[in-house]
């Protein structure tokens, strides 16, 4: 085609600056050329044209297509997997037109269960999603199957579906899929995870070095002292700062036990005699030593109180009590969760530190004392739920809703099972009343969670204040909707 | 009638009306429903206290709703098609409710009334008078118009992209002013070049020699062929009348919808119809204009087969027509597809050879596969004879997923050497892109 390219090169210069001449065309089209050049009717630019267009034309009805032989095919490789009904597949682009990433996030797990695939033409659109829904990514993988595999390789943003091993990604892999392996690691293999971070610790930059030993908090044992006290003097302050906070969740490091020294000598139950010297009773006295190993302050125990409700000692000791295994006390006071805190109760003065048990019962995930400190108190705390056992975390929830709701929420939220219908009404009465903040976006984004069987109560509640009403009504309208999509897929995958 | 449920959303006007349209696609919603061979109708419950009137002829596919919407179909209509697409089996009342019956014989009375009109006498003296008129308004723009294009010439193409858009739409406007619309689409497809692109010039200058046969051609018209000459005036932008091209006999086929592109410019949305006779073995392109959804006359979709009458532009090579009669949807039909892009260009050469300013065709290949070479796209058929795929073409991953890397029959628009897929056969069905 270089009679072409000469004509565009004439083109682009102008006619005024270089005319056609016979070298410029094809053997073929020199006759042609001839017979247009001798126009003298005609000037340079009609001539142009018109010798253009005879090549134009030249060169659209002598195309032929390109014969190479050395074209290599490279089909997907054949799937081990039988594909989804196509209920199911309309029910998948059904969630896909809502937007609800919690539905899509269901209806993947549903399919995984069932070891089956999405039709493929639906494979990009899944994979484009879990570009931006990074919790999808493993689902979306595994439901594509061996073709999303093979189709990734055409578009970088699809990388994550590409197989790489545990080992290849924590050795390549960018901050955030290395953290997710060193998760992963670290629940199924916490010596190997330990060991991974220790060879790779040298060379990471003190950021990094900062977000991965964040990662260590999952399975955390006292196999992890020894080197975590070793970190302790590195040179970055976020890194010395996470290696504290780690140390401070094992009972028997050495913080842990120089905050117990303090207490075990502050806090003590004395026989007090009573009535005339007839009986006796049992009275807590709280009362920091006279000399407090001054370290303690140079770990995140504040001396000085700035809440009139506490002294300065009051305030150590409160946060003492928080940073310490609340089992210690049991053998301290030889005596169950529930005496100790009803030790604590008896007096006014004392109460204030209950709070704290609390705080060290979340942060030693005490199952125990969490039971207790859910059944004997009146005060709700949001970070025991998680400490109970799963049929009580609703009980608990249901019991302190009002005046709690967002922190339930926020707790129901993080959940991956259907929540109870008592705790769903409870939950959908509150979004009701605060329908900007509960709306369409949150529901796409939880509606799974919800049970199927509330519908017909959700219709029925209507919120207190009467211009909230219509809205509540189109968005309960939509949940409608979702959880009949909901429904629609566990019949697809029944 | 038998389309499916993705070809019924694809009546769609818009996406909300999609979604709607899914909504009322259950059955509780629906008061009555019935059908018969002439149409789909039921009475869907909305928020007044009498539910809503929707009817559909689906000889034609035309839809009418007491609903006040303005969309075309509205929501009622599409929920309708979607049940019925879903559970035909419901739909047992064969006996049309009065409403029903009578908006029925209003098309069939209407239909007559055309027929009764086209009979009545026109004053050929004034319309002779008028046609000359125009010419002479054409012949002038194209004076202006092909000395603006020798001062682009002379002065060289180099400097077009950094030329004001002006340049561009006072020629647009002058063409529109001339009476000439084709003329003026073809400016403004010039001003459209993608000067970012690499190899802008050819594209340029293509469209630049386009132009230019087509105001040459009409300057020579007495010398060309009758059907040629009805090419060049309808590049300009001349019209056919439509009832006096339906007076004609056309050709009646099962013809597949291949593609439906909607493009939509200043409220004004044209919809493109790639259709394959598959019992004639020809292509057409049926186009149809609607603004705010009004005015489009027959609801086609993709992978959708009608037995219909069709009649073709007159052109030395036809391609655009118009639906004269619409008898039923149809799925039954089988595809005769090119064996390989050599028969493609054989048929393209046959086709420039006597139309040179014609645009992309639409061919169907059977056995096509996606492959990449020097890290290009390419479409293979199984002689290993490749053509370019289309620059940016937005279903790349679609069809690879689909086709997991396999040949595939497939319908492809384009010329020379550069196609774009618009749909291939999976699993014994039709699928657009």
């Amino acid at each position: 085609m270089q009679f072409w390219n000469n004509i565009i090169e004439h083109a682009m210069l102008g006619t005024g600056k270089k005319p056609l001449s016979t070298n410029d065309v094809e053997e073929a089209m020199v006759s042609v050329f001839e017979t247009i050049s001798a126009d003298v009717t005609a000037d340079n630019e009609d001539k142009f044209f018109h010798l253009a267009s005879v090549a134009f034309n030249y060169r659209q009805t002598g195309s032929l297509p390109q014969h190479i032989k050395d074209v290599q095919e490279f089909p997907a490789p054949a799937e081990l997997l039988s594909y989804c009904s196509t209920a199911a597949a309309n029910n998948l682009k059904d969630i896909l037109d809502t937007g609800s990433n919690g539905l899509l996030g269901f209806w993947l797990q549903q399919c995984f269960t069932k070891q089956q695939l999405v039709p493929p033409a639906l494979i990009p659109i899944l994979l484009n999603k879990a570009v931006q829904q990074k919790n999808l990514r493993h689902l979306v993988t595994a439901c594509c199957g061996n073709c999303g595999i093979w189709l990734s390789q055409f578009n970088k943003d699809w990388n994550f579906s590409t197989t790489l091993s545990n080992e290849e990604l924590w050795q390549t892999g960018n901050p955030e899929q290395r953290k997710q392996v060193l998760k992963q690691l670290r629940l199924s293999d916490a010596a190997k995870a330990m060991e991974w971070l220790q060879q790779t610790w040298p060379q990471e930059n003190a950021n990094t070095r900062a977000d991965l030993l964040k990662v260590l908090s999952v399975g955390i044992s006292d196999d992890d002292m020894a080197w975590l006290e070793t970190i302790k003097t590195d040179k970055s302050q976020k890194v010395k700062e996470e290696a504290l906070a780690l140390l401070k969740q094992l009972p028997s490091s050495a913080i842990v036990q120089q905050y117990w020294q303090v207490l075990h000598q502050a806090i003590n139950l004395k026989k007090e005699k009573t009535m005339l010297g007839l009986s006796s009773k049992m009275v807590l006295h709280i009362q920091l030593p006279e000399v407090v190993n001054e370290e303690i302050f140079k770990t995140g125990i504040d001396k000085l109180s700035n809440n009139k409700n506490f002294t300065d000692e009051e305030l150590t000791i409160y946060q003492l009590i928080a940073s310490v295994p609340p089992s210690l006390w049991q053998t301290h006071f030889n005596a169950s969760p529930k005496n100790i805190l009803q030790y604590f109760q008896k007096e006014e003065a004392h109460k204030k530190f209950i709070t704290a048990f609390a705080t060290a019962t979340v942060q030693f995930k005490d199952n125990v004392w969490g039971e207790v400190i859910a059944q004997s108190e009146e005060v709700f705390y949001a970070a025991i739920i998680t400490l109970l056992p799963k049929p009580q975390q609703e009980l608990y929830c249901n019991k302190f809703c009002k005046q709690n709701e967002a922190a339930i929420i926020d707790y129901a939220t993080k959940r991956t099972d259907e929540w109870g219908a008592e705790l769903a009404l409870n939950i959908t009465r509150y979004a009701a009343d605060n329908p900007y903040q509960y709306n369409r976006q949150f529901f796409n984004q939880h509606s799974h969670l919800l049970p199927a069987s509330i519908i017909p109560q959700l219709q029925n509640y209507q919120p207190k204040e009467e211009y909230y009403r219509t809205t509540w009504t189109n968005t309960s309208e939509y949940i409608e909707k979702l959880l009949a999509l909901k429904q629609q897929t566990q019949q697809a995958f029944s | 009638m038998h389309l499916t449920e993705e070809q019924a959303l694809a009546l769609a006007p818009d996406e909300s009306s999609k979604k709607a349209g899914k909504d009322l696609s259950a059955q509780s919603k629906w008061v009555s429903k019935g059908m018969n061979d002439q149409a789909l109708w039921g009475e869907c419950q909305g928020s007044g206290s009498k539910p809503y009137q929707t009817q559909i002829d689906i000889t034609s596919i035309a839809f009418k709703c007491s609903c006040p919407s303005r969309k075309f179909p509205c929501k009622h209509g599409l929920g309708l098609l979607l049940l019925h697409a879903k559970q035909p089996g419901i739909f047992t009342d064969n006996e049309p409710p009065a409403w029903v019956a009578e908006w029925i014989g209003k098309r069939q009375v209407r239909d007559e009334k055309k027929a009764e009109k086209k009979d009545q006498p026109v004053d050929e003296a004034a319309q002779q008078k008028r046609q000359q008129a125009r010419d002479q308004s054409v012949e002038d723009g194209m004076e202006e118009l092909l000395l603006w294009m020798k001062d682009i010439i002379r002065n060289g193409i180099l400097n077009i992209p950094g030329k004001e858009e002006t340049f561009f739409t006072s020629m647009t406007k002058r063409m529109v002013d001339a009476k000439a619309p084709g003329l003026a689409g073809m400016v403004k497809a010039l001003s459209n070049t993608n000067f970012y692109k690499e190899g802008w010039q050819s594209i340029f200058t293509d469209q630049l020699v386009r132009i230019y046969m087509v105001i040459s051609g009409f300057k020579h018209k007495s010398g060309l062929p009758n059907l040629l000459e009805d090419d060049i005036r309808s590049a300009i932008g001349f019209t056919t009348n439509q009832d006096t091209l339906k007076e004609q006999q056309g050709i009646t086929d099962t013809w597949l919808v291949l593609s439906k592109q909607t493009t939509e410019e200043d409220n004004l949305t044209t919809e493109r119809n790639w259709l394959y006779g598959t019992q004639t073995n020809s292509y057409a392109l049926v186009l149809q204009f609607s603004v705010r959804g009004q005015g489009i006359t027959f609801s086609l979709t993709a992978g959708m087969a009608i037995e219909a009458e069709l009649i073709f532009y007159p052109s030395i090579a036809p391609l655009r027509a118009i639906i004269k009669r619409q008898v039923t949807t149809n799925p039954v039909y089988s595809i005769n597809g090119m064996s390989d892009w050599k028969q493609v260009s054989e048929a393209e050469a046959a086709i420039n050879s006597v139309l040179p300013f014609g645009l992309e065709r639409p061919y169907i290949m059977q056995q096509v596969n996606l492959v990449q070479h020097n890290k290009q796209w390419w479409l293979t058929d199984k002689e290993q004879r490749l053509v370019q795929l289309k620059d940016n073409y937005k279903n790349i991953y679609i069809l690879l997923s689909v086709s997991g890397g396999q040949p595939l029959d497939m319908a492809v628009l384009g010329k020379e050497n550069i196609y774009e897929p618009l749909g291939v056969w999976v699993n014994g069905g039709y699928m657009e892109l």
